[in-house]
């Protein structure tokens, strides 16, 4: 019964695929469709209704009712404005780089829409299974910063440039976080390939086992989310993750009360729309690589794998809107202090603490690891970051604070 | 599979070609990311999917940046373009270099053996294999990989930053 | 028609005249330093194809080798953009025509 909608779907690409058995070129054009189309379109539904959860769920954040006119509780929003940024004039600056101009927004869909393709989204469901699929997702990942860059040098425009430079800055910041908290789970996993890192989440003597409550618990204990090293790195992930994908409280390169829109200022019409779809899908992409290696990927009980993948992706996407609706933004020194001086050191610390655990494994059992982790190891970190903490407050902080016009 | 390696051979060749020849820092630089993209799909091409992703990741989201930002840091902000060298001198080192090429290298290649199946049919190069072998046989060439970073990290951070303050006076 | 390791021999050799003649002729130092990196990876893909058509692969020497020249080729990159930077803070300038202390 587990897993029955993943191999349907499978079984369904099969079936198709059959019909042109006799003309191989076809064939080979109908798989290659077969596995890419389904998953950028339905991302591109994601993308749709997630603008209306958004503008949705902020607005009941700030007491508004939100988009409400068109459709059904404003439902078909996304499409009037997407048939609106369509028909907006297409502006482009008269002493700009004409031809990256025109290739940055380009630049940023192609890597985004790459970077899906890596996602285990069920049992069986890869576009690209490759062996390194984790380390190739960071890597097109990188590519978005040089997107951002050509989008802001080449409209020639001093809030764009600096928009720009502010997003290649953050961006190649959080990207050592980002990579070195994930580190943990590759290395105690043993792979990069994304299935074989959702199947480590699954406790292996429990799932296949037939007794129904041991059935139930397998597919969720054992994500990496409920072990110490996995725990803080998830933090250290989605807190960077927040920082790669440009969202608020780290969405200073478009922070409009100081650089207008940033490296977009100088975009209009459907290249603007392009960007933001191309936010939207990296933002998803992260959120889908962090839960495939924090949280279970597509295992969990009762419900087929894609199921249990699309819940907890919209989950991460929602804590993300709380995030913004509730956290302002930071200011620059702060954001690149965050990342070098606190966030890093951790990181680094983390992996130590994930060797110990997966050494404690392999000398006394699991569950002394798991007590002897989250007692010493989450302690530790707990200690490092007290301690960093106090070496990186401000001078300013240091004494009692004095309140010169409040009361 | 010999489409695609024309196709990015066509694509590496032009790729470098613009880097040297256009006037502009930074398309030289965005020309030569195009080149570096290239080479790692000729890496895929050759089933090294693990070299290939490195090639991004060091090449494209690392040493381009980190040029860029030179640029940034030195020149004037559009990339103003370089001044031509207004010797001829130019035009003999694209002669010898072609030389070297037509007249030594390409005839050196044809002459030596040419091989065109590849053992890598009956073996699946995994990145384990890689790992193992990274930790095994080659743990001092990691080791002393590592010691080399570490050192050209401290001297980036340090010829950069404190030249103004030791030299200018 | 069949690739062979010819095919890529000699796509990395045009590769490294091009990088060749870019450092030659060139005399901007960021695009000096280009040149040389499009040299290095004409030699890394040159690694690759001679691992790839080797009768024994599974002992892993073109990626390693590749592995450890991509590690040096990024060091040589941050490190020789960190000497451009400190040139440009003693000079002023990264004209290579203009930088001419040790002559004078």
């Amino acid at each position: 019964m587990n897993n029955f909608i993943d191999h349907k779907i499978i079984e369904l690409g099969h079936w198709v695929v059959g019909f042109f058995d006799e003309y191989p070129l076809l064939k080979l054009v109908v798989q290659i469709l077969l596995y890419t189309l389904p998953l950028m379109l339905s991302f591109m539904g994601a993308f749709a209704f997630s603008t209306w959860l958004e503008r949705k769920g902020l607005a009941r954040i700030q007491n508004r009712p939100g988009p409400n006119r068109v459709g059904i509780f404003g439902l078909l929003q996304p499409m009037a404005d997407g048939i609106k940024m369509l028909l907006k004039e297409d502006i482009v600056p008269e002493e700009s780089d004409k031809l990256f101009h025109l290739l940055a927004p380009v630049m940023l869909m192609v890597p985004a829409m790459i970077a899906i393709g890596f996602l285990p989204v069920g049992d069986g469901l890869n576009a690209l299974p490759l062996d390194s699929a984790i380390l190739f997702f960071f890597a097109i990942g990188s590519m978005n910063t040089i997107a951002v860059f050509m989008a802001g040098w080449s409209s020639r425009n001093k809030y764009s440039l600096l928009g720009g430079m502010r997003a290649v800055a953050q961006m190649i910041s959080y990207e050592i976080p980002l990579v070195l908290s994930a580190v943990t789970v590759i290395m105690i996993a043993g792979s990069l390939n994304g299935q074989v890192i959702v199947a480590s989440q699954q406790i292996s003597g429990w799932v296949g086992s037939g007794d129904v409550v041991k059935e139930f618990f397998g597919q969720i204990l054992g994500w990496h989310i409920f072990k110490p090293w996995g725990f803080a790195g998830f933090i250290f992930f989605f807190v960077a993750a927040l920082a790669e994908a440009n969202r608020s409280p780290f969405d200073l390169p478009e922070a409009d009360s100081e650089i207008i829109a940033g490296h977009l200022t100088e975009y209009s019409g459907f290249k603007y729309a392009i960007f933001f779809i191309a936010e939207y899908i990296s933002a998803f992409a992260i959120a889908g690589i962090a839960v495939t290696l924090f949280l279970g990927g597509w295992s969990g009980p009762i419900l087929s794998g894609l199921p249990w993948f699309v819940i907890k992706l919209f989950s991460l996407f929602a804590v993300m809107i709380w995030i913004r609706g509730t956290l302002p933004r930071l200011r620059v020194d702060q954001l690149m202090g965050y990342a070098w001086k606190f966030l890093m050191p951790l990181a680094i610390l983390n992996i130590f603490v994930a060797g110990f655990y997966y050494f404690a494994e392999q000398q006394w059992g699991t569950w002394v690891a798991l007590i002897g982790g989250w007692i010493f190891g989450f302690g530790a970190l707990q200690l490092a970051a007290k301690g960093l903490s106090r070496l990186n407050k401000s001078p300013l902080l240091k004494g009692k604070r004095v309140y010169q016009y409040a009361e | 599979m010999s489409i695609a390696f024309f196709m990015l051979a066509a694509v590496a060749v032009l790729g470098g070609v613009l880097a040297i020849t256009l006037r502009n820092v930074i398309h030289a630089v965005f020309s030569v990311l195009l080149f570096f993209s290239a080479i790692a799909g000729l890496f895929l091409l050759l089933i090294a999917e693990f070299i290939a992703a490195v090639q991004i990741l060091v090449y494209i989201g690392s040493v381009g940046i980190l040029m860029l930002f030179a640029i940034m840091l030195t020149t004037k902000v559009m990339g103003d373009p370089t001044r031509t060298v207004r010797s001829r001198g130019w035009v003999w080192g694209g002669v010898a270099v072609a030389a070297l090429l037509f007249g030594v290298l390409i005839p050196l290649i044809t002459r030596a053996g040419n091989t065109a199946e590849s053992s890598l049919s009956n073996f699946d190069p995994s990145v384990k294999e890689l790992g193992l072998a990274l930790m095994d046989p080659y743990f001092a060439s990691v080791g002393v990989i590592a010691l080399l970073l570490t050192a050209g990290l401290v001297g980036a951070v340090v010829a950069a930053s404190s030249a103004s303050e030791t030299t200018d006076s | 028609m069949e690739l062979t390791l010819n095919h890529f021999l000699i796509l990395s050799a045009i590769l490294f005249s091009i990088g060749l003649v870019g450092a030659l002729t060139r005399r901007h130092i960021i695009i000096m330093l280009i040149c040389l990196e499009i040299m290095l990876n004409a030699a890394n893909l040159n690694l690759i194809a001679f691992w790839h058509f080797s009768p024994n692969p599974e002992l892993m020497h073109g990626p390693l080798f590749t592995l450890f020249t991509i590690a040096i080729a990024a060091t040589e990159a941050a490190l020789g953009l960190a000497l451009v930077l400190a040139i440009f803070r003693h000079y002023q300038t990264i004209d290579l025509e203009q930088i001419q202390g040790l002559k004078e």
